[in-house]
This record gives structure tokens, sequence and C-alpha cells, in this order.
């Protein structure tokens, strides 16, 4: 522990009266207390930081305690206001202990006010970062309990698929491009919660609300005889005891019973659906129903189907661990499965619309059963519509024959300025304290400009562009203060097909548009002249512009809803180097 | 400041009050759930029940508390021995998976000093078609045949192939007959 030297801490006090900040002497060793003489004959000549290595010596094996302190930045700097003066003054008496933080404030508090010095929250700030074990063992607990918080109902309301094209507007551009197709196919989506039994759970929702849709009690009636039918089939072929399989199948057979009964009353019915699944345990009943089926199907079907299992258990370790297992998703031969097994004897069909990141204007639509995919849509049964996004289903609506009540504007919202060029072109900096623009560049979001703009939008070299925007009093000028909030839709201020060069913020008082018409005309990608909307290059407004940039429209920021935490890229320091310090911070003074 | 003070110190008693109000009765709906399940295992276990196991619910007359066991099967270190287990079902039974306990002391590669088991069908390769019978079964054959390349017991799994008369000691000297409570 740590024992106070009175003499030593007289000679500190002397003689760090020019300062000496109290950063410093918080770390004690008390075995090897650290005198000036002894760090003389070690060689520890370079201040904090040599403490830190040689000047330690014979306490480096409890350094290590430190290192996290050591590497940090702040720390450094403590160690370059701290180093020299000591050194020099010959009068540095640390006192290093490897106890604790509380060991160290008391120390702090044991030195007397009238010590001129500094206040110093860094040192404080250091020492929490460091976990004790108690921590440690604490956050490994946490993360092997943890469970992600899972949002909204197992099965969502139906929402116009608008939603998905905003959730994706920000993403690749692949994803842009499909997604901002994907209202005029399919109008509404119906979210399904992400855990882990998603897959399941559309299509069983997905079956009902067909059945709804058919309206036809006979069908229903008749469709609960064939499941059960079906139990003494999970029962010798799947292996399931009558007592294991009978609650989850009771669910199902009640649920089809209250929509029988509702049959004329559709919406009622659906509610009925709804609210039943959105029952955890009878939702749940119903899909583990389902999953019983899969997987006894598979067994009694190893011809046709084994040859797909990639399992090291083969088909029965395969249905064990993957098809039997709650929470755990839907593979495509679990698809092919329940397809045969519940869709197709009823004649429903199953598309998939894949939305990844394969090439392509839109979704790739896949059709199972497979027999379907050969026959005019006409000549189909009721659809079941899902999308699939990696990892994850929900269940989609083609648009309906009757025009849709919202049509949206898409396009609206994409027309904005290039990120790329502001980073890479506006010789005007960026203030410093804030995000950094370069890292922001490389978000997804972000990404070059398409190839055919690529060589005159990277360039950093003069080019007309740039002609005018020097000035630190020009279009990049940056209020200090946030823009009312009536400038927020960058939507109004260019809704005109215009050239990239005005930035969104730009205020007329601010900035006045006169001199961009002086300059040659240079469309870019985020033009809305035709060739481009068609192409589908435009983007979505990035929320960069400095009045944007620290708000929460900005992707950046934790409020935002959909917060993408930047990026470090050391390259990216390399041009954004010279911007930092420039001229902003005196523009917007 | 006195306001940080509040939240801190009600927050962990008072979050679990404020939900038990709007959640008793969904909890109570899932409870039914798990109870009727469990009420067909107790029925099935006594109608055919297996040889060498046996489960019921615990005195108090909660069916989420189990007691059970295990007869040491013939030809392992464990012959002749009765092991006791306590089952605890988590309320979404069958979704998730029971909580199992050895409360018999018992020296094995998979079994630590408390009690716990290492068995993947009652971590991550539970699945809702499993059961109390199941689970029973498995812990039986786990008993003849450890996985030792992943022991909790690091000493037993070594005894078990190097030295089986020395892990047939252990498991004497640890096996102590616990009295039914």
């Amino acid at each position: 522990m740590y024992e106070p030297d009175p003499a030593a801490q007289f000679i500190h006090q002397v003689s760090a009266g020019y300062s000496l900040p109290q950063t410093l002497p918080q770390y004690t060793f008390d075995e090897t207390p650290l005198r000036l003489t002894d760090r003389r004959g070690r060689g520890g000549g370079g201040g904090y930081g040599g403490l830190g290595g040689p000047g330690v010596g014979g306490a480096a094996g409890r350094s290590l305690l430190y290192s996290p302190i050591f590497s940090t930045p702040a720390s450094a700097n403590t160690a370059g206001v701290v180093g020299p003066a000591s050194s020099t003054a010959g009068h540095g008496h640390f006192n290093f202990h490897t106890t604790s933080a509380t060991t160290a404030s008391a120390l702090t508090s044991s030195v007397p006010a009238t010590t001129h010095h500094r206040s110093s929250p860094p040192h404080f700030a250091i020492q929490k970062m460091e976990p004790t074990p108690e921590d440690l063992v604490a956050q490994e607990a946490a993360a092997r309990e943890y469970q992600p918080q899972l949002e909204g109902p197992f099965v969502g309301e139906k929402t116009p698929s608008t939603a998905i094209t905003n959730e994706y507007a920000k993403a690749d551009p692949i994803y842009i491009q499909k997604t901002a197709v994907l209202p005029q196919t399919y109008s509404h989506y119906r979210p399904i919660q992400g855990d882990g039994n998603c897959g399941w759970r559309a299509i069983a929702f997905g079956y009902f609300e067909t059945l709804v849709k058919g309206g036809n009690k006979g069908q229903i009636e008749a469709e609960k005889r064939r499941l059960e039918d079906l139990n003494s089939y999970i029962e010798t072929i799947g292996g399931h005891s009558q007592y294991v399989y009978a609650d989850f199948v009771e669910e199902t057979f009640l649920l089809l019973d209250r929509v029988a009964a509702l049959i004329g009353d559709p919406e009622q019915a659906m509610r009925e659906v709804y609210a039943t699944f959105n029952n955890s345990e009878i939702g749940n009943a119903i899909m583990y129903h389902f999953r019983l089926l899969a997987s006894s199907y598979l067994k009694g079907n190893q011809d046709t189907y084994a040859a797909f299992v990639e399992h090291e258990g083969g088909v029965h370790g395969y249905c064990s661990s993957v098809l039997e297992r709650h929470q755990v998703e839907i593979d495509h031969l679990g698809l092919s499965l329940l397809v045969d097994v519940l869709l197709k004897p009823v004649g429903f069909v199953l598309k998939v619309a894949y939305l990844d990141r394969s090439p392509g204007s839109e979704v790739n639509s896949y059709h199972l059963p497979e027999e379907a995919r050969d026959r005019h849509p006409s000549t189909l049964g009721p659809i079941i519509h899902l999308l699939y996004r990696p990892d994850h289903y929900d269940l989609i609506y083609p648009v309906e024959p009757e025009p849709i009540p919202e049509p949206v504007n898409v396009q609206v919202h994409r027309v904005s300025f290039s990120p790329t060029f502001d980073i890479a072109s506006a010789p005007v900096a960026m203030p410093s304290y804030g995000i950094n623009m370069g890292v922001l560049g490389m978000l997804p979001g972000f990404h070059g400009p398409p190839p055919g703009l690529a060589p005159t939008l990277l360039d950093t070299s003069p080019s007309p562009l740039s002609a005018y925007s020097p000035s630190p009093t020009s279009t990049w000028i940056t209020s200090p203060f946030p823009e009312p909030p009536q400038q927020a839709p960058p939507v109004s201020v260019q809704a005109a097909p215009v050239p990239m060069s005005i930035p969104i913020h730009t205020a007329p008082a601010v900035a006045p548009a006169a001199p961009l018409q002086t300059h040659p005309l240079r469309f870019s990608e985020y033009c809305q002249l035709p060739e481009y909307v068609e192409n589908d290059t435009w983007r979505e407004p990035s929320f960069q512009t400095s009045t944007f940039r620290n708000s929460h429209f900005n992707v950046a920021h934790y409020n935002n809803p959909n917060f993408q935490p930047e990026e470090y890229r050391p390259d990216a320091e390399d041009y954004d180097a010279p911007q930092r310090g420039s001229g902003k911070k005196r523009a917007s003074v | 400041m006195s306001y940080m003070d509040d939240t801190q110190n009600s927050a962990p008693g008072s979050l679990p009050a404020s939900k038990a109000a709007p959640g008793a009765a969904t909890s109570k709906k899932v409870n039914e759930n798990a109870t009727k399940r469990l009420q067909n295992e107790l029925m099935q276990m006594m109608t055919s029940p297996a040889p060498g196991i046996s489960a019921f619910p615990s005195a108090d007359g909660n069916l989420l508390f189990w007691r059970a066991t295990i007869e040491g099967p013939e030809d392992t270190p464990y012959a002749g021995l009765n092991l006791k287990l306590s089952f605890e079902f988590p309320s979404n039974y069958p979704y998730t998976p029971p909580t199992v306990l050895f409360t018999t002391p018992i020296y094995h590669p998979n079994v630590d000093f408390s009690g716990r088991i290492c068995l993947d069908i009652l971590k991550d390769k539970w699945t809702p078609a499993y059961n109390t019978q199941t689970v029973l079964l498995s812990l039986q054959s786990l008993l003849g045949e450890p996985n030792n390349a992943s022991p909790l017991n690091g000493e037993a799994a070594e005894l078990w192939d190097k030295d089986p008369a020395l892990f047939k000691t252990k498991v004497m000297d640890r096996h102590k007959d616990i009295e039914e409570d």
C-alpha cells in the first residue's frame, strides 16, 4: 500500500512550485519507490514514457497492469507535458503504486491544495479506463447471457413496402436499386421478428392468411383433416411421441377451427390469425408443428432429399439440430420440405424474392415448388410471397390490381450533393472537432461515384468545379449554429435538375446561386436528369453537410435509426489530413 | 443528482414490480402451456416407464420443479448407485431446455463439483421435441460414455482412460446417498 513519504512529498511540492501538473505523481510502486537517482541509474531519462518502459525496471512485471494506461493517447499527452519538466528539474519524485484507483485518488487529496497545480481530469479518466478483474468477469457473464433485443411483434402489421426502400436508402447501390423498384412489384410487406424462426413463422402465417383469403370453409376443413392424417406420419416416420407433438398440433387445429368459424368475416378472421401468431406460446406451437412436419417429411422421403442434406449428422442430425431446433432459421432444404408437405398438397405456391447483392436491377424471385416455375402465373394457385434478405424472411404482398393509395416519389429524396466531392475536391477543411469526413466517405452509403464519373469526382487537382469553392465565403460556408428546421428537407432546395455544385445547406442569403451558373454545366450523378434516374445512379441525401453532419439525420449520429458507426480507415487519413486545420474554422467565425 | 440516485436505487426492484402487474396474466398463460406439456410427460413416464430412470414433480406441487433418479448402469463405474437430479423447467418450456443438476455428489468427467452437467442437448442442441425422459436417458448413457473431449472435471476425464480402478475408487469416494427432501 501507499505510504506517504513526507520528505518526498515535501520535495515534490517545493520543487514543483512551477506548476508541475497534478497528473504526474499519482502512480506509486511501493516496494521500489523510484527516486530520481534510481531513474538516472537505470537510464530511464525519457520522462513519463521512459518510466513506463525501462525506468520501471524491476517493477516491469507489475507495469503490465499499466500498459493500457500508457498506451492511451491521453497518457501520451500527459507524458508530453510532464516528462521534460520533471527530468530537467531533477526533482521529480515518482511514487508508483499498483494497487487501485482509490489509492491514487487518496493520494491526490493528500496533496495540499496550496500547491499551485492544474486540475487533472485526464488522470482520473485514465484510471477509470482500467477494468478490474471483476469488471471483466461481469462483462463476460453479460456477454454470455446476451440476448439481442428483438423489436416489434412476432408478426407485424402490413406496412407499405416503401419502408424497405427507405431502410436501404444508404446501403449498397445494388440494394438501393433493388429496393427502389420493389414497391412497384410489392406494395406491402409484413415484418416478421428476426428471432431465428422468421422463415417458419412467415410461411405459417402466410398459410393461414391464404386460407382466410380463399374464403373456402370446405378447404379449411379439408386441410384440418389432412393435417390430422399427418399426425401419424409425425409419429411413425418422424419418431416423435404423441405426447410431445400433441400440444403443438392442437394449436394449429384450434386456429383452423377459429378461422373456419369466421370465414364469412375475413377481417375478423385475419385479426384472429394475427393475434394468435403474436401470442408467443401459441405461435411457437403452430410453427413447431410445421417444423415437425418438415422434419418428418424429410425422414420419410430420404430418397428425394437426403442428397441435399449437408450436415455431419446426416438426415437425423440435420433434423434434430436444424429443422427441429427452436430459433434455428429455415434453410433452402427446409423451405422445400415445408412447401412440399404443407403448401403443395393444398395448391399454394411459395414465391421468394431474394433481396441480396447479386447483380441485377430488381430482386430475383424463385418459385417453390419447382413445377410452378414453368407454368404461367395465372395457372398457379394462391401465392405466398416471401422477401428474403440475408438471414431474414418477411412476408411481402404484390401490388393489388386497384391503384395504390400512396404513390411514393422516392426520387425526390434522392437528390443531393456528392459527399465524395465534398471530401475529395473541396479544398475547405472540415472543423476537426467533429466527424472525420474522410472516414465518413468510407461508409457503405458513401462509396465512390459510378465508374463514369469517378475520375472527375475524385480528382483533387484544381478543376472547373473548384474554381468557385476555395473562397471560405463561398457556398461551403458553415453556419456555426444549426440552421432552422424549415431548411431541413433538402428536397425543396433542389427539386429541379441542377448541377451538383449546390450544396444543400446553401441558404439563399449565404451563398448566391449566381456564380454557379457561370460555370460550365457539369451534370452529376445526383441530378434528376432522366438518364440518371433511369440508370438508378442517384443517391440518398447523405446529410453530410456542415449543417446536418452533427444532427441525427446523419447516420453517423447515434440517434439515427440507421446508425452506422464510422469506420476507421488509416488510408482515409491521407487525403483528409491536408484539410484539417486549414481555413474552415476561421471561415465559420 | 438526486434523481440519479433514485433511479439507481429503485431500478432493480421496481422493474420486476412494474412488469408484474401487466405481465402476470401472460406469465400465467405461459406457465399453463409448459404445465400442460409437463403433465403429458409425467403421464407418459408413469404409464410407460423406462428402465433405470424415474422422475416426479417435487412435493410442493410445483410442476416446474422435478426430482429425478438414475440408476447407475451395469458395466459402468456407477453400477449400483442411485443418482439423484433436479430439473427446473423454464416458463417457456419446451422451447428452452430445463436446468438439470446432479444433486448426488458424482465424480464424472462431464459433471462439475456443483452438479452442473455439460451435455449438448441441455444447452445449444436442445429441441422442443426432447423431453424429460429423453434427457434422463441421455444422461444415463453419458454415465457409461463420457465426453472426455470437453470435460468439466479434467482429472476424471484423464483417469477414465488411464486408470479405471482409481476412477472407480474416486467415484465411490465422492458418492454419497442423499436424503430425499
